[in-house]
């Protein structure tokens, strides 16, 4: 019983078997008028082949299911139209055609309506296939090379977000319980007093505690330093240039915070420019500048040491690839009178 | 004393507040933002203020904000700036921000009690507290600068005491620390005033905006 049930729903599944049972009995009814009229063909007069009608009758609805059937395969929607189109377009030009064989033989009339069937089969196909022109294709090509920009930009900047977010809820979670957590073993240490060995390990606890979350905050600082996220990238550039070892002018001109994409983005060209001159410029003077104009934001790091700074280093090639993923560009130039690193990043708001 | 803290966690706020209360100091208020924070030292004119940095509403900087305001309004409040990060901007507004103690430790310092307690008090009563993580970037900047041959003069010993003037401890708590004598502390710190050059003083928070500004100069 419970294997008829499963049966009967699986019927309900949307194949069209319906159509092709109904088919099948027209099929064979037509068959059976076909072979029936054939044998009275034979047994009268045997002249003028006249059961071919009934043939004829029984081919086309066959030809239309055979033909359809094998368009409807197309996996495209808009193809699968058109395939469907041209498989009905065929199938009545092949009827035109035998039934012009069929009868008298004289002009062939069905090339009219051939024609007519392949113009509208033809306009289809130009419709589906417009994007393939060559006058679309560019257009085509374009528009797609401005939703790609788009789309990775977007996707980008729901990363800088989503880090900004994983930081925060660093922050307020982890970091917060392990704050709390080394709150409660120092208190506990406190009363611990008379017994100092207990007392020693509640105090090791408590500094693992601590090394987990100097650990959180290097990660956290990794993402973006708070002072970025807090103040913006004017005030985080000028605390790059207060850190610095070296003497750094620093000058900003910005009229609005920019997206944290961009944001993260310069600022890291700027701390791994300086790190650069601190490591490789002998103590020389630095200057920044980071500069809006329109819908470009240009950085320039720069200083006076001996050179020698190697494009293709890790430092400069990750800084490139951040930039560059932003349709940005940066450029290195170290010559004898110093290194200077620009870098351009797109910022329209 | 008496102490107001803010701290949006509830968790850090309520271990704060027990924490101080068992030690018998006096937490007359607590808030859990900026607004909030200067509307409970308007009420209670507390002598100190222990505030996380990042509040509500937006989650930055908001409790320096609010803090630098509270002092403005009560000048003499003794700041004491909790934080998960060490941003020495902060440190400098702070310093800069009118009288009374200034203090900026990093919120699990809370663990290491009596320092921190030591901390407390010392804000309250107009000193320096500063986090060892500031200092050492302070001193780190200032090491690596070229040329700069004042920090290379000292011996190991005096740098460690230099950092401790710095952090804003007592003679008291510098020899306690190094498990040196009193008398050795106050040697190390005259050797250290004259070799950087800076102008002696016997009050500890001169002494140690003398430290910070030498540090921060160049």
């Amino acid at each position: 019983m419970a294997a008829e049930h499963l049966d009967i729903r699986n019927d309900e599944s949307p194949a069209p078997a319906g159509d092709s049972s109904a088919l099948g009995i027209y099929l064979a009814l037509t068959a059976l008028a076909g072979f029936v009229t054939t044998v009275i063909w034979a047994a009268t007069s045997a002249g003028y082949y006249w059961p071919r009608w009934v043939w004829f009758a029984f081919g086309v609805p066959l030809a239309f299911w055979a033909a359809v059937r094998r368009a409807r395969e197309v996996p495209r929607r808009s193809e699968r139209r058109l395939a469907i189109h041209g498989a009905v377009a065929g199938v009545l030009s092949l009827m035109q055609i035998v039934v012009w064989w069929f009868g008298d033989p004289g002009t062939f009339w069905p090339i009219w309506p051939i024609q007519v069937f392949v113009t509208t089969v033809a306009v289809h196909a130009l419709i589906v296939y417009r994007d393939r022109l060559p006058f679309r294709r560019a257009r085509v090509l374009t528009e797609r090379v401005d939703e790609l920009t788009r789309t990775r930009r977007g996707a980008l900047d729901v990363q800088a977000a989503e880090l900004r977010r994983i930081e925060r809820d660093l922050h307020d979670g982890a970091q917060a319980r392990l704050v709390a957590l080394s709150m409660q073993l120092g208190r506990a240490e406190e009363r611990l007093e008379s017994q100092p060995e207990i007392a020693e390990l509640v105090r090791r606890a408590r500094l693992e505690a601590g090394n987990a979350i100097a650990e959180l905050r290097d990660l956290a600082r990794g993402i973006a330093p708070p002072v970025l996220a807090d103040r913006g990238l004017a005030a985080a550039v000028d605390a790059l240039g207060r850190r610095s070892p070296m003497p750094v002018v620093v000058e900003v001109y910005l009229d609005r915070r920019l997206t944290p994409v961009v944001e993260t983005a310069a600022y890291f060209v700027v701390a791994e420019a300086l790190t650069n001159v601190a490591k490789h410029a002998g103590g020389a003077p630095a200057r920044v500048m980071v500069r809006q104009a329109g819908n470009r934001l240009a950085i320039d790091v720069s200083d006076d040491g001996p050179g020698g700074a190697n494009p293709a280093g890790s430092g400069l090639t990750g800084l490139r690839h951040r930039v560059e993923a932003l349709d940005g560009s940066l450029a290195v130039a170290s010559t004898a009178e110093g290194t200077s690193v620009h870098a351009e990043l797109p910022c329209e708001s | 004393m008496r102490v107001v803290i803010a701290e949006d966690n509830a968790l850090l706020r309520e271990g704060l507040v027990a924490l101080l209360r068992e030690k018998g100091i006096d937490v007359v208020a607590q808030a859990e933002d900026g607004a909030g924070l200067v509307r409970i030292v308007g009420g209670h004119k507390p002598d100190l203020a222990i505030v996380d940095v990042r509040l509500p509403p937006s989650f930055t900087d908001e409790g320096v904000r609010a803090a630098i305001e509270a002092r403005r309004r009560q000048p003499g409040l003794g700041i004491l700036i909790l934080s998960q990060y060490v941003e020495p901007v902060y440190t400098q507004e702070l310093l800069a921000a009118g009288d009374g103690g200034i203090g900026y430790l990093l919120k699990e310092r809370v663990g290491e009690v009596r320092a921190f307690l030591d901390a407390v008090e010392r804000v309250a009563a107009g000193g320096t507290a500063l986090d060892r993580e500031v200092v050492a970037e302070l001193m780190g900047a200032r090491r690596e600068r070229a040329g700069d041959a004042a920090l290379d003069a000292l011996t190991p010993r005096e740098r460690e005491v230099l950092g401790l003037m710095a952090e804003g401890r007592t003679n008291a708590a510098i020899a306690r620390s190094l498990v040196i004598t009193s008398g050795a502390v106050e040697k190390h710190i005259s050797n250290i005033f004259g070799k950087l050059d800076l102008p002696a003083t016997d009050d500890d928070h001169r002494r140690v905006l003398a430290v910070l500004a030498f540090l921060q100069a160049g």
